[in-house]
């Protein structure tokens, strides 16, 4: 039983096919990534395994359970969390503030027992509170912690948003580009991130369309191309290959 | 790890303004009788606190994302209940008075659960409508309503408490009171509410949905919450409404109303969600009164129409009345700058 299982996955809008036939396992524990050139259907996929789309076709699994068909909330709850490709974000409360009311999902107190502001309540809203803090530290934003969301820069709100996602307790993290719109030094600085938080034992699926980010960090690699899986395996294996150069490039290279 | 704590706890401190601020005009409205038992004074205040009620289930429902325009519908549907029960069956009054507000939120799960599928406009839409066929109903079904003669209520109970003896009909008093009660436990639960985790889960759902959904808040539960206890609130509130103006017509609970509604909540300002409501509905209600005494036939809902736009401009975004507050507490503690005030954005950097 594989962990995340995507089992001939298709997603038509009208008559074309975003994602097409796709089907891989994630392993427990390993960075996955995802690449393709600009249209290829990562972010379609992204939104079918998180339950924003309904697929067409086919099944996702999560640890033996299927998930396809399930709303975003329940498979967040399962523990399959993502993060979104724009900035979407709570943009006028401070980090912590953002960061508690994404936190619903560490708390195993009722809405009731919540709204009576029980011991067992509060005990448990202390940690969440002190967890929220390690995570923004965890990500480098301690420092804006009473700051709201809108006035960081691009790269922080990339990082809070993953903030956010790991706020929900994940056991697979799904990153749509966190490095969008950032340089090689700033994408590398996220690279790292992801490594510590692969490290707390979660696991990754990133999508990214820059090789150069994916090859420090993943442990495998799914490349895209018209809503098809073409290639499955070791990062380094895949730049070669010919038919995803293809994909990338539209010609053949030497 | 501590140092931390401690620091979110000193951020924490400017949370207890609000006891301190809340606790003043509780203990003026509870003395207001004792200095004053004219007739005038008390109706305005007890009809502010019931339109107070039913923009607080407004503005709670906003919380949630959605722009209800049902509310004068429940209030409606709960003044129904109370007479209906009282009157036509003959019941206590107490206990009518006691459903009038379960019946209200019954109804307002069971058209919440259905109808806030559909978000957004059509929401707006559906609720509009169904404060409109509320009113038909009210009118049409003759055996019980009494159509549009509307339905005549049945007093209170005169109650006997050793030394105090407490006459509804006797003068204006204990619907003070009794408003005054209503008033309190709303604004007791829904703060409660907007303090605790609830309170960041619907502000989560107002300020983004997708993001809010994607982190596990399944939205449907926390619309149809929300909307149930707005319902149950407003259905108290229409019940005291109608016993009070001892007679209950299709008239009172029309479109006008909800809109009403509508705009205490956006003047007295959405960030919070019980000073705000009051601030709101008893600024706009006795401004109505006031305006309704101006000689010229339509002026009234021009100038009102007219303070709520100005409202709307000098205070956009959904910020109302009560957050000048922060405004004026900044300037008087300059340290807080520091922090940000939460539904202000600071601009800077």
């Amino acid at each position: 039983m594989a962990f995340l299982e995507l089992d001939d996955l298709t997603k038509l809008f009208g008559k074309l096919a975003a994602v097409e036939d796709v089907s891989f396992k994630v392993e427990q524990g390993e960075v996955l990534g995802i690449v393709g050139p600009n249209g290829s259907g990562k972010t379609t996929l992204i939104n079918l395994i998180s339950g924003y789309y309904k697929p067409t076709r086919g099944t996702i699994s999560f640890m033996g359970k299927k998930i396809s068909g399930l709303r975003p909330d329940e498979i967040a709850k399962l523990g399959v969390v993502r993060t979104f490709q724009s900035n979407v974000l709570y943009e006028k409360t401070t980090l912590v503030q953002s960061m508690l009311m994404s936190s619903r999902l560490q708390y195993k107190t009722s809405d009731i027992e919540s709204f009576m502001e029980t011991k067992k309540y509060k005990d448990e809203h202390e940690g969440v509170v002190g967890n929220a803090l390690q995570t923004l530290q965890l990500l480098d934003l301690f420092n804006e912690t009473f700051r709201p969301a809108s006035v960081l820069s691009h790269g922080y709100q990339r990082m809070l948003g993953i903030a956010l996602a790991l706020a929900a307790n994940p056991k697979v993290l799904l990153l749509d580009e966190p490095t969008t719109g950032m340089n090689y030094e700033e994408a590398q600085f996220v690279v790292e991130n992801i490594k510590r938080i692969n490290e707390q034992g979660i696991t990754v699926l990133l999508i990214e369309h820059n090789m150069k980010v994916l090859l420090n960090v993943a442990t495998r690699v799914v490349v895209l191309s018209f809503g098809n899986k073409i290639a499955d395996g070791n990062p380094h294996e895949m730049m070669n290959k010919p038919e995803v150069i293809e994909a990338y490039l539209g010609t053949e290279t030497v | 790890m501590n140092v931390w704590l401690n620091r979110f706890r000193t951020f924490d401190w400017r949370n207890t303004w609000p006891k301190v601020v809340a606790a003043v005009p509780v203990i003026i409205f509870l003395l207001i009788p004792v200095f004053t038992q004219g007739e005038i004074v008390l109706n305005m205040l007890i009809l502010s606190g019931i339109w107070a009620v039913a923009a607080m289930g407004f503005t709670l429902i906003l919380r949630t994302g959605q722009f209800s325009l049902g509310q004068a519908a429940f209030m409606a549907i709960g003044g129904y209940t109370s007479a209906i029960i009282s009157v036509v069956l003959g019941w206590p009054w107490w206990f009518a008075f006691l459903l009038s507000g379960i019946v209200s939120g019954i109804v307002a799960m069971l058209i919440g659960s259905v109808v806030l599928r559909v978000g957004g406009i059509y929401f707006s839409i559906i609720t509009l409508s169904l404060t409109e066929v509320i009113r038909i109903i009210a009118q049409q079904w003759e055996p019980v309503t009494h159509g549009s003669r509307g339905l005549i209520t049945t007093p209170p109970p005169n109650i006997d408490l050793g030394p105090l003896h407490i006459n509804f009909m006797a003068n204006s008093v204990p619907f003070y009171y009794l408003t005054l009660i209503l008033v309190a436990v709303t604004g007791l639960v829904f703060w409660q509410i907007g303090k605790t985790r609830m309170g960041g889960t619907f502000y989560a759902m107002l300020a983004n949905q997708t993001l809010a959904e994607h982190e596990g808040i399944h939205l449907m539960k926390y619309r149809v919450i929300a909307f149930t206890l707005a319902g149950v609130f407003a259905g108290f509130a229409g019940a005291i409404y109608a016993n009070y103006l001892t007679v209950i017509s299709p008239l009172i609970f029309g479109l006008w109303q909800s809109i009403q509604i509508m705009m205490m909540s956006i003047v007295g300002g959405m960030s919070s969600l019980v000073a705000g409501p009051i601030i709101g509905s008893t600024l706009l209600y006795v401004l109505g009164i006031q305006l309704a005494r101006l000689p010229i036939y339509g002026i009234a809902q021009l100038l009102y129409g007219a303070v709520v736009v100005l409202v709307l401009i000098f205070l956009p975004k959904g910020t109302g009345l009560i957050d000048l507050w922060p405004r004026i507490w900044r300037k008087i503690y300059r340290e807080v700058e520091e922090y940000e005030i939460p539904g202000e954005t600071r601009q800077e950097d």
